[in-house]
C-alpha cells in the first residue's frame, strides 16, 4: 500500500496486523511511493500467467482500479462473500462504482474520503463560501494560491470542481463522458483557469508538481491555500506544527467531490482466503472505528450508520473529534459526484494544451 | 576519485604527489590554497548533510523557526516502529549477497580478459558493459515476466538482475587491476616450485587486493542503493531502506524520518570506504 502516509502505516502496523494475526493471517505491509507500482508488479505476475504472485491485497481506487480490471488484475465477485459487507449500505453509489468504474466485487471498500481545501485562517480571516468566491479571492490577493499541475490526481480534481463551478453545479455536467458535453463545458473551464493564471503564486509560470510540494509551499507559508484528497491527515499535520496551528477547512455551500478507496485482491495472488479474511476484518466495526479515530488515522469509516449494531454505535459514538476536520456528515453534505474515469485524462490533456503550455 | 583507481595508478598518483609535496615546500602559497580548496570541497560535501542532521532529532520544526522548536527522538522512533531495522538488514544482505556473487565473477571476467586475448574480447566486453547503457526500468519490464514465468523465487531475482547491473563495476575495476598485474611474479612463484593454491593466495590475491576491495564496494552500492529492480522483481517479498525511503518521501510531514531513513543509508558505504581508506593506506605503507 502507499506508504506516505505515517498514520496510515501506523494503523496498519498496530491495529490491523495484530487483528489479523489473531485469525491466523500473517499480513505484512509494504511500503509503495505510488500504487501504480504494485500495480505494475501484479500485471507482470499477469502477463506471465502465474497463480502464485507476491501481491496479495492492494489498497486502490480510481484509475489503478479501472485500469487493472479493464487488464483482468483483480479477482473478481468475491466481495458478497464477506460477512461484513453486511454492515455497509449496498445501494450507496460511492461503494458500488468507483470513478464510473462498476465495482462488480472486485474491490472491497474500505474508507471514504471528501477532497477538502484547507486554509491558513489566520491569513485569510473572511474566507470565501464557495469555489466561486474562492477564485475571486485568488485574483484580490495574487500570489498566494496555487494548484498542483494535473495529471496529479489532486489538481485533477481541483479543475473538475472548477468544471462543476463554471458550469453551474454538477448537476449540469453529465458524469459519463460525452464528447458533446466537453466540448460545450471545457471552453468556460478553460477561460476561467486563464484568467485565474496570473493570480497564482508565481503569476503561474509554474505549478507544483504534486499535492506534496504544494503541501511544502503551504507549510513553508507561500502560499495560503492547500488542498487533499486525503483530509485525514490534516489533523496530524497540524499537530505536529507541519502545517500553521490556525489551519481550517473551507466548508463550500455547493459541497465537493467524495469517493471511497478499496482492497482489491489479484487475480494472481496465491493467498486468496487469507486476502479476503483481511479485508473483511478491515470492514469490521470495530477496525473501522479505530481508522476513523483522528489520533489514530481519521480515515471516514464506508459502514452504513444505520445497519451498526448497538456496540457498534457505541464504539463511533466514543470516538473524539478532530480540532481540525469537521465530521464526514458535514465534510459530505451536498457530496458532488465523482466524473466517469474516461473525463479525467481528457480533462488532464486539455489542462496540458491550453493552461500549462498556452499563453 | 580515488576508488575507482586501479592500484597501479594510484600508486603512480601517490608517488607524483610525493614529488610535487617536495617541490611545493618551498612554496607556501600553494600549500595554503590546496588547503583551502580541501576545506571548501569538504564544506561543499558536508553542508547539505546539515539540516539532515538537524532533522532527524527536530520533534517540531515549523516554518518559520530558523531551527527546530522541540528537539527529541520522535524521528528516529517513528522511523524504528516502521521498519527501519527490518529494511536495513534488508538492504545490507542485499548489497553483501550482490557484492558476493559479482566480484569473483567480475575477477573471472577480467582475468580472462586481460590474459586470454581472443578476437570475441571485443565482443564479450561489450556485452559486460551493455547494463550500463541499458536503464534498468527497461530491462526489467522485459525481465520480470521471464523471472516469473520460470518461478524464479524473488529475492533470488533481484539478485540476478542486480549482479548483472554490478558486474560492468566490478570488470572494469579488476580489467585495470590486471592491465598493471604482471603475469611473471605468478610464472616465477611457478618456477620457484610454488602449487598453485600458493601462487593464488601468497602472490595474486595479495596483488589484487586493494582493487579486490574496491569491486566488491562498488557491487555493494549497486545492490545498497537499488530502488527500481527490488520493487518491481523483488514484489514486495523484500523490503529495504531506498524502499521506506522513497515511500516516506512522497507523503508530506515526514522530512524528520526521512532525514533519519537517508542518514542510516549513509553509514554503511561511509564506513565500508573510511575502512578501505585506512587498510590501503597501511599496505602501501607497507609496502614502500
Amino acid at each position: 500500500m502507499y506508504g506516505g502516509d505515517t498514520q496510515g502505516n501506523a494503523y496498519v502496523d498496530d491495529y490491523l496486523v495484530p487483528a489479523a494475526a489473531k485469525e491466523g493471517v500473517t499480513l505484512k505491509r509494504v511500503p509503495v511511493a505510488d500504487t501504480k507500482d504494485a500495480l505494475n508488479r501484479v500485471l507482470t505476475e499477469k502477463q506471465s500467467g502465474t497463480t502464485a504472485g507476491q501481491v496479495d491485497l492492494v489498497w486502490v481506487n480510481g484509475d489503478n482500479f479501472g485500469t487493472g480490471k479493464a487488464a483482468g488484475a483483480w479477482a473478481c465477485g468475491w466481495t458478497s462473500l464477506l460477512p461484513n459487507m453486511g454492515v455497509t449500505n449496498p445501494s450507496d453509489p460511492l461503494l458500488s462504482e468507483d470513478f464510473g468504474t462498476p465495482v462488480d466485487g472486485c474491490e472491497a471498500p474500505w474508507s471514504k474520503a471528501q477532497f477538502t481545501i484547507a486554509y491558513n485562517s489566520a491569513a485569510v480571516p473572511g474566507p470565501p463560501k464557495t469555489l466561486a468566491g474562492l477564485l475571486d479571492w485568488v485574483k484580490e490577493h495574487p500570489g498566494r494560491f496555487t494548484y498542483p499541475a494535473p495529471p496529479d490526481f489532486t489538481g485533477s480534481v481541483l479543475t473538475r470542481e472548477v468544471l462543476y463551478s463554471v458550469s453551474g453545479g454538477y448537476t449540469n455536467v453529465p458524469l459519463a463522458f460525452d464528447q458533446g458535453a466537453f466540448d460545450r463545458l471545457t471552453p468556460a473551464l478553460v477561460t476561467e483557469l486563464q484568467d485565474l493564471k496570473p493570480s497564482l503564486w508565481r503569476e503561474g509560470s509554474t505549478y507544483p508538481k504534486s499535492s506534496r510540494e504544494l503541501n511544502a509551499l503551504y507549510a513553508g507559508g507561500q502560499v495560503d491555500f492547500t488542498m487533499t484528497y486525503g483530509p485525514a491527515e490534516l489533523t496530524k499535520l497540524v499537530t505536529d506544527g507541519t502545517f500553521p496551528a490556525a489551519t481550517k477547512v473551507l466548508a463550500l455551500d455547493e459541497g465537493t467531490v467524495g469517493n471511497a478507496s478499496f482492497l482489491a485482491i489479484p487475480s494472481t495472488s496465491g493467498h486468496r482466503s487469507a486476502a479476503m479474511v483481511v479485508a473483511n476484518l478491515a470492514l469490521s466495526e470495530e477496525q473501522q472505528a479505530r481508522k476513523a479515530d483522528p489520533g489514530i488515522w481519521g480515515q471516514f469509516p464506508v459502514l452504513n450508520p444505520g445497519a451498526l449494531s448497538p456496540e457498534g454505535r457505541a464504539l463511533f459514538g466514543r470516538l473524539p473529534s478532530s480540532p481540525v476536520v469537521p465530521g464526514y456528515e458535514v465534510l459530505s453534505k451536498n457530496a458532488n459526484p465523482e466524473l466517469a474515469a474516461a473525463w479525467v485524462p481528457a480533462l488532464d490533456e486539455l489542462w496540458r494544451r491550453q493552461i500549462l503550455a498556452g499563453k | 576519485m580515488a576508488v575507482t583507481l586501479p592500484p597501479g595508478l594510484s600508486q603512480q598518483a601517490s608517488r607524483k604527489g610525493a614529488a610535487q609535496n617536495g617541490l611545493a615546500r618551498s612554496r607556501a602559497g600553494g600549500r595554503i590554497l590546496r588547503t583551502a580548496t580541501a576545506a571548501a570541497l569538504a564544506v561543499w560535501f558536508v553542508l547539505p548533510l546539515l539540516p539532515l542532521g538537524l532533522w532527524v532529532f527536530a520533534d517540531r520544526w515549523s516554518y518559520p523557526a530558523p531551527l527546530p522548536q522541540h528537539w527529541g527522538l520522535d524521528n528516529v522512533e517513528s522511523a524504528l516502529a516502521r521498519g527501519a531495522a527490518t529494511g536495513f538488514a534488508g538492504s545490507l544482505g542485499l548489497g553483501l549477497m550482490v557484492s558476493a556473487v559479482a566480484t569473483p565473477l567480475g575477477v573471472l571476467a577480467a582475468r580472462s580478459l586481460a590474459f586470454h586475448p581472443s578476437r570475441w574480447s571485443a565482443a564479450v566486453s561489450a556485452l559486460l558493459f551493455a547494463p550500463l547503457a541499458l536503464p534498468a526500468f527497461v530491462a526489467v519490464f522485459g525481465l520480470n515476466v521471464l523471472l516469473v514465468r520460470l518461478q524464479v523465487p524473488s529475492t533470488a531475482g533481484v539478485v540476478l538482475v542486480l549482479t548483472a547491473y554490478a558486474l560492468p563495476y566490478t570488470t572494469y575495476v579488476m580489467r585495470l587491476a590486471y592491465a598493471a598485474h604482471h603475469i611473471g611474479f605468478e610464472e616465477e612463484a611457478c618456477t620457484l616450485g610454488a602449487t598453485r593454491g600458493q601462487v593464488l593466495f601468497r602472490v595474486q590475491l595479495p596483488l589484487i587486493a586493494p582493487a579486490l576491495a574496491r569491486a566488491a564496494f562498488l557491487a555493494f552500492l549497486v545492490g545498497w542503493t537499488d530502488y527500481l529492480v527490488t520493487l518491481l522483481v523483488g514484489g514486495g517479498s523484500l523490503v529495504t531502506v531506498p524502499l521506506l525511503v522513497a515511500s516516506a518521501a512522497s507523503g508530506t510531514g515526514n522530512d524528520g524520518i526521512v532525514a533519519v531513513l537517508s542518514l542510516i543509508a549513509l553509514v554503511p558505504p561511509l564506513a565500508l570506504l573510511l575502512l578501505m581508506g585506512m587498510t590501503g593506506r597501511r599496505h602501501r605503507g607497507g609496502r614502500t
